[in-house]
């Protein structure tokens, strides 16, 4: 049984890193919340249910339908939301915390009126293949789920810390006014930010659908919860502080639930945040310097 | 800047005109059609309070598309003319509230029907007894309901009700001893059904291997469906609503877990088939609706109801139909829309022939009817043997 | 005649209005400080149990009760307040986010005291207890002409009021003392305020426990105004929600929490007719409002223009 929950627990923990990576790329570069996030997440997932249920689309172009969209979201969403607040005087930090609420709220009840309020399934042939070994079955998805985590998390550690466009990335992360000074296009920097988190969230949900078989406008709102403590948890703006912190969270819930009382599942996530910031608010993996940054 | 704050100020006060105008127009209303007109047809306005926007929308809709649908039949049949005031909650408390003080404010009202939600009517129901005006609930099957005080009734089949009777049908064939339970702990109605469980199971001297509980939103029930198998249980109680419920049972299946569930009044709907498939076979639940039933009344109810608004009906819509027809019962044995005599002919409801069969209130206001027990046996609902 | 105007559903309304106002500035206190406190729901929630559970268990006064809650709210807030003093900006505002679910959490499994989902009933009702003292000392509704129902909202509705009305003296009091120079100095440079001898400690926990205070009230009047509770009442959404009646209406201002509170509890009455859209609209207008007005509709600017027409107006 300890086996079959270690699994669940990382299944878990490897969505809601994701989730994570999404919400620490905005931060880090912008030092903006992006409370949208766990909707942008919800309109990937219904994309992927749209696309294979009622189009009868194959799976790898549901991905990329869902990239796509979730994409486009993460352009409008900085385009009418994040880039109207910037450099705006008499903006307080409330501002863009506020209006990506507002988005958010929007897009839950939207997905609402367009797919009404249930649960809808998300049936693909793939997520039934499963490899059973002795007494566990272990699912195609949930070891997928976690290789495309792994595979986010090194793509986006060496595309930041290598490539051109990475290094402009930090340095607009750094300080905005220099970066711009130095030739950065921060504009164009900020706006590939937040669509390719975006694009990060729509894959998100591609995965949970096909894992969990469950899609409701609901889904945005808790897992964006989730993902809020995980960036705490592991740093804000860290990208292997996202993964591991997903990966302690995913394991404490299971393991929670498996040798403790399920009522208390959704506390854990805040009574850990609650506990890392008082001891060492920076974040498991979070540095001094960007503690002082905020 | 100076421009643009004046054009926001005289934005604003528009606004806020608007807003009074709006407060104001509300306020009108004409009690001229609360009597019998020349024809000898009562006439009578009920309210209506339903959960129309948000999370659960989806049972408000059902419930006033049977009202709807109810009200369209019975005024065809000549005897009553009923008007409907309804009004949306959001599935807050304080909302619907407000909502019911909007109803009552207009003296015409003879009735309410709702709160959809449990919690909803906790709120709104001690209220409207203290104004002396009737109100049935036609989706609050919580513990409790129609205590609250002699002017508050329901026709929703409370769950000490139905689950009972579908946990003894389910032992009784499948001779199980021990049973697992998972339930959804911050809903009051999910909470109220798993209390039934509980004492039901204890009752039976059932052995209880493990006490599971999900919240609202999740979607990953494999940690606690992963703790249940390894107790290996003969059954599962499940009081979970149809949107949760058939996930779980799609994610139980999927780990291998296939003995049946008997589920609370919240998991019946052919709803539980569409999202889990195949999955939802062996789904045990008690109801006094049976949509694939071949009874006459039940097969034109749902012909009518899917005419009328493209989908087919579920137990929500089917009991807020009979609610309404259990009204107009009242009414007509009233022979008035005064609040006090439609009280006490309402109260009197006895083997009132509706489309879910013959209904009678208790002396507090509560269910007296029959429940069918059902099962999903491949892909459909039949009768329970 | 007055018995006419007295409309129970007008009077309901404005009676959560007034909490709402309660609520606004529960976040408005802390805020004035730097601190923004997304954890109004939870203690919210703190004193609307404490204060129904003392009711209905031991028979106490509502009154008492009411003030029990507020207090433990508080208490809690003391209790947070110091070790949250370390964080600030985003970080407070999650953490104080995370207490509030905790706390939601605790009361849903709380089961032997709370009843867990299914929730609290037959709280006292604060008008209906007011009826029962009037009538205690001989003195009927229909006396001065209106009937049972409408002197329960009436009174409920003048009770808040008054208590509304003394908050807002007490904030404005206060922001115009030493209390509050210190609290907008902490605001604007906490270095350059605590150079200056200012004890950023100890201000900073006072106005968090006000906070907490006024959401604890504001939540036991809830409980009592409305008869019935459960978590479900104090939930994420009840902590958004209040943020932002502080944060449309006005955050520099206090009297951009009361048109806050006002507007956005008005509003989703005034479009029920549009009901199924109303909170996409709600989601449009809060984003356009931050695109437009990034400081709330209320800021110091507007209200000195409003003032200055006035008192021109006056001379003409």
């Amino acid at each position: 049984m300890l086996l079959e929950q270690i699994i669940n627990g990382i299944t878990l923990g490897s969505i809601y890193a994701i989730i994570a990576l999404g919400f620490t790329l905005v931060f880090g570069v912008l030092g903006i919340i992006n409370m949208a996030h766990g909707e942008i997440f919800m309109v990937g997932a219904f994309v992927g249910v749209t696309a294979t249920g009622i189009l009868g689309w194959p799976l790898w172009l549901a991905f990329i339908a869902a990239i796509v969209v979730t994409s486009i979201l993460g352009y409008l969403l900085e385009r009418f939301t994040l880039r109207p607040l910037r450099g705006k005087k008499g903006v307080s930090h409330l501002a863009p915390l506020i209006s990506t609420i507002g988005v958010s709220i929007l897009l839950e009840n939207l997905s609402h009126h367009i797919f009404g309020a249930g649960n809808k399934p998300f049936n693909t042939s793939f997520s039934q293949i499963s490899i059973t070994i002795g007494s566990i079955t272990i699912y195609l998805v949930q070891i997928v789920i976690f290789i495309i985590s792994i595979l986010l998390m090194i793509g986006l550690t060496i595309w930041l810390s290598k490539t051109k466009a990475g290094k402009a990335l930090r340095a607009t992360a750094d300080n905005l006014e220099t970066a711009s000074i130095l030739g950065v296009d921060t504009k164009k920097i900020i706006i590939l930010t937040v669509v390719v988190a975006s694009a990060i969230g729509g894959i998100a949900g591609i995965l949970v659908g096909m894992a969990f078989n469950s899609v409701s406008p609901q889904m945005g709102l808790s897992m964006g919860l989730k993902g809020l403590a995980i960036i705490i948890l592991g740093g804000m703006g860290n990208v292997k502080g996202a993964m591991v912190g997903g990966l302690i969270l995913g394991l404490s819930e299971t393991m929670l639930v498996a040798y403790g009382d399920s009522g208390y599942r959704d506390a854990i996530a805040f009574i850990m945040i609650i506990v890392i910031l008082l001891l060492r608010p920076q974040g498991i993996f979070g540095s001094k310097v960007s503690q002082e940054r905020r | 800047m100076r421009g643009l704050n004046k054009k926001l100020f005289s934005i604003l006060s528009i606004i806020m005109l608007l807003l009074l105008a709006a407060c104001g127009g509300g306020n009108t209303t004409t009690d001229s059609n609360s009597n019998k007109s020349e024809d000898g047809v009562i006439s009578a306005k009920f309210g209506v309070i339903a959960y129309l926007t948000g999370a659960g929308a989806a049972y408000g809709e059902a419930i006033t598309n049977g009202l709807k649908l109810a009200q369209k039949d019975i005024n065809a049949l000549g005897e009553v003319n009923i008007e409907l005031v309804i009004e949306d909650s959001a599935g807050k408390a304080d909302q619907a509230l407000n909502a019911a003080q909007k109803i009552m404010s207009d003296d015409s009202i003879t009735a309410i029907i709702g709160p959809t939600l449990s919690t909803e009517f906790f709120a709104v129901a001690p209220e409207v007894d203290l104004n002396g005006i009737p109100i049935m609930g036609t989706s609050t099957t919580v513990d409790g309901i129609p205590e609250i005080g002699d002017y508050v009734f329901r026709n929703a089949v409370p769950e000490s009700l139905a689950i009972p009777a579908a946990i003894k049908k389910a032992v009784e064939r499948t001779g199980a001893k021990k049973v697992a339970m998972i339930y959804g702990n911050d809903d009051a109605l999910t909470k109220g059904g798993f209390d039934v469980m509980e004492r039901t199971a204890k009752e039976m001297g059932l052995e209880i291997t493990t006490i599971e509980t999900y919240q609202e939103g999740q979607s990953d029930y494999n940690a606690q469906l992963t703790k249940i198998k390894n107790t290996n249980p003969d059954l599962i109680l499940a009081s979970a609503l149809y949107n949760e419920g058939a996930v779980i049972m799609d994610q139980a299946r999927k780990m291998g877990i296939n003995i049946p569930f008997v589920g609370g009044n919240g998991f019946n709907s052919p709803q539980a088939i569409a999202i889990a498939g195949d999955a939802a076979n062996g789904l045990i639940v008690a109801t006094p609706y049976f949509g694939d039933s071949t009874d006459p009344k039940i097969t034109k109810f749902n012909e009518d109801y899917e005419a009328e608004f493209g989908k087919k009906p579920d137990q929500f819509a089917a009991q807020a139909y009979d609610a309404l027809f259990i009204y107009a019962d009242a009414l007509k044995r009233a022979g008035s829309a005064d609040k006090e005599a439609f009280k006490e002919a309402l109260a009197a409801t006895k083997d009132l022939e509706g489309i879910l069969g013959k209904f009678s209130f208790d002396e507090v206001g509560d269910v007296i009817m029959d429940v069918t027990v059902l099962e999903i046996k491949d892909g459909k609902f039949i009768e329970f043997e | 005649m007055l018995g006419e105007i007295l409309n129970t559903y007008y009077l309901q309304i404005g009676s959560f209005i007034l909490i709402n106002i309660m609520l606004a500035i529960s976040v408005y206190v802390p805020l004035s400080s730097g601190q923004l406190s997304l954890g109004s729901a939870g203690f919210m929630g703190v004193g609307a149990y404490t204060s129904a559970l003392l009711t209905i268990h031991f028979d106490l006064p509502i009154v008492i009760g009411i003030i029990a809650g507020a207090l433990a709210a508080s208490a809690l807030g003391v209790i947070v307040g110091i070790p949250s003093l370390r964080l600030s900006g985003v970080y407070l505002a999650i953490a104080t986010l995370g207490l509030g679910e905790v706390i939601r959490v605790i009361f849903v499994n709380w089961d032997s005291l709370t009843r867990g989902s299914v929730g609290l009933t037959g709280i006292p009702q604060l008008g209906r207890e007011i009826l029962e003292f009037a009538r205690g000392v001989g003195f009927e509704p229909a006396m001065i002409g209106i009937k049972n129902n409408q002197f329960v909202f009436l009174s409920i509705f003048l009770v808040l009021l008054v208590l509304v009305i003394v908050i807002l003296w007490f904030v404005v009091r206060q922001q115009n003392s030493r209390v509050g120079r210190a609290l907008s100095s902490i605001n604007l440079d906490e270095k350059a305020a605590e150079s200056m001898g200012i004890n950023i400690t100890y201000y900073k926990v006072i106005s968090f426990t006000q906070g907490a205070f006024f959401a604890g009230l504001a939540g036991a009047l809830f409980a009592h105004v409305i008869g019935y509770i459960s978590p479900a009442d104090f939930s994420y959404h009840r902590a958004v929600e209040v943020l932002i009646f502080t944060v449309f209406g006005g955050s520099e201002v206090i009297i951009g929490s009361v048109f806050g509170a006002f507007f956005l509890t008005l509003m989703p009455e005034v479009l029920r007719f549009v009901s199924e859209f109303r909170y996409i609209i709600y989601g449009i207008l809060l984003v356009v409002l931050m695109a437009v007005r990034p400081q709330g509709i209320l800021d110091a600017n507007l209200l000195k223009k409003i003032k200055f027409k006035r008192s021109k107006g006056g001379i003409r």
